[in-house]
């Protein structure tokens, strides 16, 4: 009744009216406007901060510094290595060092030119190479952030056995998330003592819990509120403004508005992490692919944020969607002076996928077989081992993506003298790697007689408030009008763990399910699917003291082996397949992707409409990755050099849907924020080869790369 | 600090401004019209966006006492809750909104397409929002939206 029906987003009226209220649109009587001052050097010791020019300004209320800290000044999603403020060292460009309040915007930017800092530079190390063979230790733990294997089989054994090698390196680099609103929150202190946070973000209780201890205060003392997000990628799941607006409220006890402008939001957001990837594959005369040997160097930048994360998530999936009996991965992430990189759609993904899609497509060539015949022949299917040896024995529709690609794929046809087509191909796990990641929810009854939906999930655009609504009245047998959704505040839900992992609608999905499930029962009782009405079990409800109905899931997982990786890092995958044609223009480098064949196993669909929009939109990012996006540090500082996809640069897209249902997810679902994104890249590099005979070993293949590798080629032939 | 008059919406509105204050400025700060979202001030997002007797313009890079005697509009003219303009209930029928960010803009752009141009081919629709970002949907479903919304426009005269 409601699943798999395209009802629309439960947000989108206010939406289309101009009426949501993002964290900048909020205003608080009193409100001071808060900046952050940041490290003009890349490593350096603190001598002296000279504040006092600043201080003197009219207007300015307070200069906050690293000792005004009440709590701990540290913060870190997976460990709490970075610096709220920075007290004797900065590690990157960017690192915040004071925080300046003053009441208007104006005056406080101005402000930031009065600051002086005194610094003792340290050599500085800008890339992961670098780091590693460097006696400057960036952090006192060394420079190696992070060392993971994936070894299965015997790699050796396997290349000998093999009767066509490839091998060659990849190499990505930093991108920005670039969502259209920037990092921005209010706080204020409410009537009963308590600080409110009201930001921009894809995670609250995680927030509350850091600001818990930047403040040295209770959790129950701090309250966060999530405000309309205006996207977030991975780049709203670290703490942005809230840490520094917790702390200015507790300091001057006055409201305190905080926005990053786009230019401090490219300088200080954490970015994809870029990836060097040096990679050999072995595979037998019939197609098969026997061995796989991957050695993955990245650098995280100055701190952790979600270095750890990329680090062993890359290593798992780096074989891509193929059984490959002998592998061995390795993968290091070293700390540099560079911007942090951290979490972004796809954690690594996008990134090796661009790596072993590349690599098939050689062995095709080498083979003399068909791309498409290839994968088809390694691809996981149900009874295939992973690289982690993990057994796929439900909702692995791989093949079925493949298949619904395949008919396209063999009437393909050049129209252009320069149209290629290209395949590419992803898995990918759902929800936190090897570790528990539960979310819950809970049920109850308003006065008016409502069903009261309470959720810690952050809605960021992606449409999990619809789907997880869509679950819950199917399972209840309700009607939309029926409930009431509470949303996104640590005061009025319990925690469901980070919009991250594409994880919301299979494991809050499911918390969702297990509330629902019980509240059914509880309706059932009362007469509820019998003759009474909703208001009247509300009632019989409220002299029964409202009882409360608790939802939860935790994925089933198991912490992967620290030395091989095998194990089960995820309960389940997502599988796709897309097929890219393009157009290159031979004299200036310019690709024009035309049309994308894209087909997902999304185990069920909720609501295909938002289905399609998040491939739609993971598409463009994918086109982005693959030919114009590229964060320069120290250079990029606006959209004026940090090109993104346009509705120019967008292909023609024709969807399939395949839903090998997931027995553990809310009605056979799973996840597909990140795999919308994660194959498109890789079609575009294969196409680019079919259509001019250049590989790109380097993203993004922009046009002047594509326009050099062309001429590099030309070169060849003349000599 | 100059006062100036124009109509917003439909109606007339009087405020003062500093010589140099911008449109978006003046429209969130003094005018309470949070609609109008900026995304980078220097004109490369479209967040701004605003119409100016009916075209386009980014709200960050006008001036506000440029706009004296002239019609803005912002997305508040084109429906409200009880009366929503087609493209309104275009792009809620086919998802063109995700985060909402770029919405606003995004409607006035496609408004002063149809104004001018009653059957637009894709492309054109395409191009006139060449300066609207969008990062979450991929202009797909907003490109669905304006044609659908073309059709009923042209359907309803
Ligand atoms: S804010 Fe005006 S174009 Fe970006
Ligand atoms: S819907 Fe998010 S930027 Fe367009």
């Amino acid at each position: 009744m409601f699943i798999g029906r395209d009802i629309d987003r439960i947000d989108v009226l206010d939406k289309v009216l101009g009426k949501p209220i993002f964290a900048y649109d909020l205003k608080v009587e009193g409100m001071l406007f808060g900046c952050i001052y940041r490290s003009k050097r890349p490593h350096a010791l603190i001598k002296k901060i000279d504040i006092q020019d600043a201080l003197s300004l009219n207007g300015i209320v307070k200069v906050i510094t690293h000792a005004d800290i009440p709590g701990e000044n540290a913060f870190g999603a997976i460990k709490k290595d970075q610096f709220y403020l920075a007290g004797d060292k900065v590690r990157y460009i960017g690192e915040p060092i004071l925080i300046i309040l003053g009441e208007s915007e104006k005056i406080v930017r101005k402000a930031l030119n009065s600051i002086k800092v005194e610094y003792e530079d340290i050599e500085a190390i800008y890339d992961p190479f670098s780091s590693r063979d460097s006696t400057t230790l960036i952090h006192d733990t060394g420079n190696l952030l992070s060392y993971r294997t994936v070894i299965k089989g015997d790699f050796e054994q396997g290349f000998n056995e093999s009767d066509v090698v490839v091998e060659h390196t990849y190499k990505t680099t930093w991108l920005d998330h670039a969502f259209m609103e920037t990092e921005s929150g209010i706080g204020y202190m409410d009537e009963t003592g308590k600080i409110v946070i009201c930001s921009s973000t894809q995670n609250v209780h995680y927030k509350r819990k850091e600001i818990s201890k930047l403040l040295a205060l209770p959790e129950d003392r701090i309250r966060v509120i999530q405000a309309t997000t205006g996207g977030g990628f991975g780049g709203k799941l670290d703490m942005t403004v809230e840490g520094y607006i917790a702390l200015s409220v507790y300091l001057t006890k006055r409201p305190v508005v905080m926005r990053f402008t786009r230019e401090e939001s490219f300088l200080s957001n954490t970015k994809r992490h870029p990836l060097y990837i040096e990679y050999k594959t072995g595979a037998k005369k019939d197609g098969s692919i026997n061995a796989v040997k991957v050695n993955i160097i990245g650098d995280t930048g100055a701190y952790i944020s979600y270095g750890e994360t990329v680090c062993l998530r890359a290593a798992i999936h780096a074989t891509g969607p193929y059984e490959v009996p002998h592998v061995f991965v390795e993968s290091r992430m070293f700390y540099t002076n560079n911007h942090i990189s951290g979490a972004m759609r796809g954690f690594g993904i996008p990134q090796v996928a661009f790596a072993h899609e590349s690599q098939i497509d050689e062995v095709a060539l080498l083979l003399n077989m068909d791309p498409l015949e290839v994968r088809m022949k390694n691809g996981l299917r149900r009874g295939s081992l992973t690289a982690t040896s993990q057994l796929l024995t439900n909702s692995a529709g791989f093949l079925e993506t493949l298949k619904k690609i395949e008919p396209f794929w063999k009437a393909r046809k050049k129209q252009g003298l320069h149209t290629g087509f290209g395949l590419g191909c992803m898995y990918y796990g759902i929800g936190n790697t090897g570790v528990s990641n539960p979310s819950s929810c809970y049920l109850t009854f308003t006065d008016e007689g409502k069903i009261a939906f309470h959720s810690g999930v952050c809605e960021i655009g992606q449409g999990s408030d619809t789907a997880l609504l869509q679950i819950l009245l199917e399972t209840l047998n309700v009607e939309e009008r029926d409930v009431v959704l509470l949303r996104g505040d640590t005061d009025t839900s319990n925690d469901a763990g980070s919009s991250s992992a594409s994880r919301q609608t299979y494991v809050s999905g499911r918390a969702v399910y297990d509330a629902a499930l019980k509240m059914r029962k509880y309706l059932k009782s009362k007469g509820y699917y019998d003759c009474e009405t909703l208001r009247g079990v509300c009632l019989l409800a409220k002299e029964e003291g409202l009882p409360v109905f608790e939802g939860f899931f935790d994925p089933p997982t198991s912490p992967v082996d620290s030395k091989t990786s095998q194990g089960i890092p995820y309960a389940t995958y997502a599988f796709a397949t897309h097929m890219t044609e393009i157009d290159v223009d031979k004299a200036t480098g310019f690709c024009k992707v035309k049309k994308v064949h894209a087909s997902h196993d999304v185990g069920k669909a909720i609501n295909l409409k938002n289905v399609k929009g998040q491939i739609y939109g993971g598409i463009a990012m994918g086109v982005g990755l693959a030919l114009m996006e590229e964060f320069v540090p120290s250079k990029t500082e606006s959209f004026d050099s940090y090109y993104i996809p346009t509705s120019m640069d967008m292909p023609d897209v024709e969807i399939f849907i395949v839903e090998d249902e997931e027995p553990t997810g809310p009605f056979g679902a799973k996840g597909l924020g990140e795999p919308a994104l994660i194959p498109q890249a890789a079609s575009i590099v294969n196409a680019i080869k079919d259509a001019v005979g250049v590989r790109a070993f380097e993203l993004p293949c922009h046009i002047e790369r594509l326009k050099a590798l062309i001429e590099s080629e030309k070169d060849k032939w003349v000599e | 600090m100059v006062t100036i008059d124009f109509t917003l919406n439909g109606k007339r509105v009087t405020v003062d401004v500093n010589d140099n204050e911008t449109l978006l400025f003046t429209l969130r700060e003094k005018l309470s019209i949070k609609s109008v979202k900026e995304g980078c001030s220097i004109g490369e997002c479209g967040t701004c966006t605003v119409l100016i007797d009916d075209e386009t313009h980014y709200s960050c890079l006008t001036l506000s006492s440029k706009v004296t005697g002239r019609d803005v509009k912002t997305v508040e003219y084109l429906g409200n809750i009880i009366e929503l303009h087609p493209l309104q209930e275009a792009f809620i029928s086919c998802g063109a909104v995700q985060c909402g960010y770029c919405t606003p803009g995004m409607l006035l752009s496609a408004y002063s397409l149809l104004l001018k141009n009653k059957d637009p081919q894709d492309e054109e629709i395409k191009r006139a929002i060449s300066g609207n970002l969008c990062r979450c949907t991929g202009y797909i479903q907003i490109i669905e939206a304006i044609r659908y919304a073309a059709g009923i426009l042209k359907q309803n005269c």
